[in-house]
């Protein structure tokens, strides 16, 4: 006992670093896949034939693969095919990479959400905000959008805690998030080895912040409750 | 003789092989309401829809104070981006109200000519004082429609009939030259109806011109100037109000409107 509380700091702080890296992929990616989803979304909703069924093709495909295997694919295709290594070296380059596959992949589940959300609200509302003489894009921002995010929250909730899991995938392509971190304390590292309870300590930081996130989306519902 | 205000000839219009319109001609004179009366399926409510560009028709001719807003076979007239500008002749109340349930009465009132005030050039230099116009206005509206201590509250806190007149004062905002309503009352509990049938009644004494779709027969005849009584897409007869209530001079009018009595919608 007297060695893991003398070890204690060396863990927690590998893990703070770790987790830092696990934030920032989850921040980028839901920075980038809010919108993309939203362009995907109206790709897949577009009259224009060719569009549609080309967007419906991607989104089969992101969906229809594991995000692993993207991972793999879109950091070492580059590199080992094209020889040409565009996501840079080190660190920095696989944070790129992974920011890449992940936005990607969720922004495809995103627009199946966003589209679901918005062909739930009733033509009628499109219908009156054009006699009312707006524009489509009016009439998309200023009536549908919050009438969907209404409708999405909890479908989007599930996607955004299932988002923070998931960027433990990155550590396929060795990025340094904070099972990474956790797991390196088994092989050794920072003269520790052989050591499982950092991974439990993991977990308690995946469980603080989902619950932190269930907590400001319930917010969020209970707020867009006052109206119908 | 008085230049109509609205012209409508030959409209025509069919969904797949259903020719839900067929010939349609009728005009309208300003400070004038028409009431349209006939089953449901007749093509009423598709008329009001092609009257406010939300159907184009296959054939035939809209005109208001003379302009040619719409002609099939002009295809200059059916350009998308002019079409939202001359949705603003007219305007519409729907069966089902369609209230922005994320705004409040006011809010709902006020949306659109705000909107429509940005793109006035000097909406920049002037923004407060338009804004507050803009209030004020709809504030008024919403008075005039009874609904002086409801500005604040949202759709779902509304009583249909609150809802409709909501959705009355909404259309008003933006002046439009010509009315519609689509059923209106439809929707509505039956205790609730007559509150709305005031408000247009008002409306129609304060020489608004007005197209009236609905069942409420004693209605129609009080409130218009002229009755339009369609058919499987046709009208089949118009006139004045105590003709076509009076003496019908077709047999299917007759018919129909027989259907109405003793059901205390006459």
């Amino acid at each position: 006992m007297g060695q893991i509380s003398e070890q204690l700091p060396i863990v927690v702080e590998s893990l703070n670093i770790g987790f830092l890296q696990t934030l920032k992929l989850f921040f980028v990616t839901l920075t980038g896949a809010f919108p993309l989803g939203l362009v995907i979304a109206f790709g897949s909703m577009s009259r224009f034939r060719p569009l549609s069924y080309l967007t419906k093709l991607i989104v089969w495909i992101i969906r229809g693969t594991p995000l692993m295997i993207q991972l793999l694919i879109i950091y070492y295709f580059p590199g080992l095919v094209l020889h040409n290594p565009i996501w840079g070296s080190g660190e920095a380059g696989r944070f790129l990479a992974a920011s890449v596959s992940f936005i990607f992949n969720y922004a495809c589940y995103f627009s199946e959400i966003y589209r679901g959300g918005i062909q739930s609200v009733p033509i009628g509302q499109e219908e009156a905000g054009l006699v009312l003489g707006m524009t489509k894009p009016q009439i998309f921002f200023k009536i549908t959008l919050l009438q969907m995010i209404k409708r999405i929250v909890p479908p989007m909730s599930n996607e955004i805690i299932t988002l923070v899991k998931d960027t433990s995938l990155a550590r396929i392509i060795a990025l340094q998030e904070i099972i990474w971190a956790g797991q390196a304390f088994m092989k050794g590292s920072h003269g520790i080895s052989g050591a499982i309870w950092p991974l439990f300590f993991t977990a308690v930081y995946y469980l603080i912040f989902n619950g932190i996130l269930t907590m400001l989306l319930g917010r969020l519902e209970k707020k867009l409750d006052y109206f119908r | 003789m008085i230049m109509p205000i609205l012209e409508v000839e030959h409209i025509c219009k069919s969904f797949h092989q259903t020719e839900v319109l067929k010939d349609i001609t009728f005009s309208l004179e300003k400070g004038q309401a028409v009431s349209i009366i006939g089953s449901s399926g007749s093509g009423k409510t598709t008329l009001l829809r092609c009257l406010n560009f939300l159907e184009t028709p296959d054939q035939g001719i809209i005109r208001v104070n003379s302009e040619t807003l719409f002609d099939a076979n002009d295809p200059s007239t059916r350009i998308e981006s002019a079409i939202r500008k001359k949705r603003l002749h007219f305007g519409l109340v729907f069966q089902s109200f369609h209230l922005f349930p994320q705004y409040t009465a006011l809010e709902n009132t006020m949306l659109a000519t705000e909107l429509l005030a940005k793109e006035r050039p000097d909406y920049k230099a002037k923004k407060k004082d338009i804004h507050e116009e803009i209030r004020a206005q709809a504030e008024a509206l919403l008075a005039q429609m009874g609904l002086e201590n409801r500005m604040d509250n949202y759709p779902h806190q509304l009583s249909g009939g609150q809802c409709q007149r909501v959705a009355i004062a909404r259309a008003l905002a933006l002046k439009p030259d010509i009315l519609c309503f689509d059923e209106p009352t439809s929707a509505l509990d039956p205790e609730l109806t007559g509150e709305v049938l005031r408000v247009i009644r008002n409306l129609a004494d304060g020489n608004t011109t007005m197209v009236i779709v609905t069942h409420e027969m004693a209605f129609a005849k009080d409130v218009a100037n002229h009755i339009i009584f369609m058919d499987n897409g046709v009208i089949v007869e118009q006139g004045e109000p105590s003709q076509i209530f009076g003496h019908p001079a077709e047999e299917r009018t007759r018919q129909f409107l027989k259907g109405y009595m003793g059901t205390g919608h006459f």
